[in-house]
């Protein structure tokens, strides 16, 4: 079993280092574990083969605020059973019963989800928005309630697959090795999400738009940020070094190990090494790091979610508070995004232009 | 071309001396005698000395996979008997209670990674702590199991790069959801292609398939066998041969 990379707590590194108290982050990771805890507790007696209770979200970005909802799915790698349906309605039942928030009404989560689409229906007509949606952050945010083997065996189906089919990985000419299907992938789903955000502005008639708004420019763009930095560690991680020896040989094995346990860590967990392991400013780590932290800060607090919630335009934000204090977090956390794929690090600028454009 | 052969318990549950006949009338020359369960072993270490083996290239004994900590000591002393025959001995990795009681196995002992009903075993980092505490211990690599806990095949892999060098036996069939040996599927093949640069032609290779009640036959286990492991021409993992002991 690899060693859980959520062991090493690169935010904490980074937080001494830079001799900062992030509070609202501290408090979200703890309350996190809470709700973990919680979770496991609940479904502790719910013994199904070749299932797991996969959570995403704030649960698994280790950033649960007082109001988070749950995104869930009950993942089936098996034969169809009648038992399964019977069991999704009974974890809906359970949470429902334990006024834990329902998923939004996507459609995307809250239900049980067969492995095979997310295996092999990648890209093409049938790899459906709901699809790629669950495909990516079953890889970038997602964590096992329950039946960590199942879920380790599809979220190791899915990497291979983008390694298998990945012929630049094994054939390319230049020493640089970088897994561009699957960061192309992830590039996809952000584009998806950007541009799905104006379609929901139409389709739901704005509601929800400040608070859509408000994770779009933070919680939504770190997690593509923590992808395409993973893609580069592929390159630039000293941990990624057997790794990148065995893919000379043909064998991308141990780059899905490295990817396994790598991935398993929150983004901001991969954010934090990134701020660590490159040649990144004090002021660039600061700007991402503390205003995340402001902006958990306002998703906990009651009053200023209360005036995010039921915004639906700009006009209706003019006079808010809390949406002023979003826009404040929102500019410079893009601008430290900006720096440290961009600015700071050579090695990063030069990777992020030649694979994450183009 | 591989040594292929069977193991006694699928051709015949609880009878090696009728699964032996089978065998020899094959003229197949590889055999693991199966003492799976606890009552089996002592009669065969007991048949042991008279039995006629002298047809087989290769032989090993496969110990009891459950019994009580207490039997601990009795067992061992039943396989070191088969251990002077200069046997390898097949043993699962649960039923190891006391690693440095069967050290002075040394390199007659063969770990078997395990399938995924079993709490360790499964997996490479599972495996390590398990050939830490018997160094001189061999790898039994159950291509079926393992495939049952990764149908990537990437845990093979990873097993192999970190094992492969102590590997003396491996272990053939297609391992269903239930975890019982099923007839080699053209998907096993598929997958255990995979590897099988990694496994040297003179490692034997010993079917599991149960053949018991008719499930397949010997002559299309041993087809699908060989064309799962056929080393394809140029292929870049090719393993060289270790050394017997």
């Amino acid at each position: 079993m690899p060693q859980s990379a959520d062991s090493v707590s690169y935010i904490d590194q980074l937080q001494t280092k830079l001799n900062r108290q992030w509070t609202a982050i501290q408090k979200a990771r703890l309350d996190s574990g809470t709700r973990r805890t919680e979770l496991r507790k609940i479904f502790s007696l719910r013994n199904s083969p070749d299932t797991s209770l996969v959570v995403f979200g704030s649960v698994a970005r280790a950033e649960v605020t007082g109001s988070s909802d749950l995104d869930w799915i009950l993942l089936v790698d098996a034969s169809a059973l009648p038992e399964h349906k019977a069991q999704e309605l009974s974890i809906q039942g359970t949470l429902a019963d334990k006024k834990l928030i329902k998923p939004g009404k996507s459609g995307v989560f809250g239900k049980m989800v067969g492995s095979h689409d997310l295996v092999h229906e990648i890209g093409g007509e049938d790899d459906l928005n709901s699809n790629t949606t669950r495909r990516v952050l079953l890889l970038l945010e997602s964590l096992p309630v329950d039946g960590i083997e199942t879920y380790r065996r599809v979220r190791r189906q899915i990497l291979r697959r983008y390694f298998d089919d990945d012929r630049g990985l094994f054939y390319g000419s230049g020493d640089v090795r970088i897994p561009r299907f699957m960061l192309n992938d992830f590039t996809r789903y952000w584009r998806t999400v950007t541009v799905d955000f104006v379609y929901k502005q139409v389709a739901d008639r704005d509601q929800k738009w400040a608070l859509r708004n408000a994770k779009l420019r933070m919680s939504r763009k770190l997690v593509f940020a923590s992808g395409l930095l993973q893609c580069f560690f592929c390159h630039l991680d000293p941990k990624a070094d057997e790794a990148r020896r065995a893919l000379r040989t043909k064998d991308n094995s141990v780059l899905t190990e490295y990817f396994e346990t790598e991935l398993s860590m929150p983004p901001l967990e991969t954010l934090a090494k990134a701020c660590l392991i490159r040649n990144v400013k004090p002021e660039t780590a600061s700007n991402i790091f503390d205003n995340y932290d402001r902006f958990l800060a306002i998703l906990d607090d009651e009053p200023k979610r209360d005036d995010l919630e039921p915004a639906q335009s700009h006009d209706a934000l003019r006079s808010s508070a809390a949406w002023r204090e979003v826009s404040e977090v929102s500019r410079p956390f893009h601008r430290g995004l900006v720096s440290l794929f961009l600015r700071d690090d050579n090695e990063l600028r030069d990777l992020t232009m030649e694979y994450g454009i183009f | 071309m591989r040594l292929i052969g069977f193991s006694t318990g699928a051709l015949a549950r609880g009878d090696f001396r009728r699964a032996l006949d089978i065998l020899h009338r094959r003229n197949l020359r590889a055999v693991e005698l199966s003492a799976l369960r606890f009552d089996e072993l002592e009669p065969l270490v007991d048949a042991l000395p008279d039995l006629d083996l002298h047809a087989f290239d290769f032989v090993s004994v496969h110990a009891p996979s459950r019994f009580a900590p207490n039997l601990e000591t009795t067992v061992l002393s039943l396989l070191h008997r088969v251990a002077r025959f200069g046997l390898p001995i097949m043993v699962h990795p649960d039923v190891i209670y006391n690693a440095e009681k069967w050290q002075s196995l040394g390199n007659n002992l063969l770990i078997e990674n395990m399938d995924k009903r079993k709490p360790i075993g499964r997996t490479r980092h599972e495996l390590e702590p398990i050939f830490d505490a018997l160094p001189a211990a061999r790898f039994c690599f159950d291509i079926g199991h393992v495939r049952q806990v990764d149908p990537t095949m990437t845990e093979a892999v990873l097993m192999l790069r970190a094992f492969g060098d102590r590997l003396g036996e491996v272990h053939i069939s297609e391992v269903n959801t239930a975890s019982r040996h099923d007839p080699i599927s053209l998907n096993a093949v598929h997958a255990f292609s995979a590897v099988a640069a990694r496994i040297p032609e003179t490692v034997p290779i010993i079917l599991e398939t149960l053949l018991d009640q008719g499930q397949s036959d010997i002559d299309a286990e041993i087809t699908r066998a060989r064309q799962a492991l056929t080393i394809p021409q140029n292929a870049f993992h090719v393993r060289r041969p270790v050394p017997t002991p």
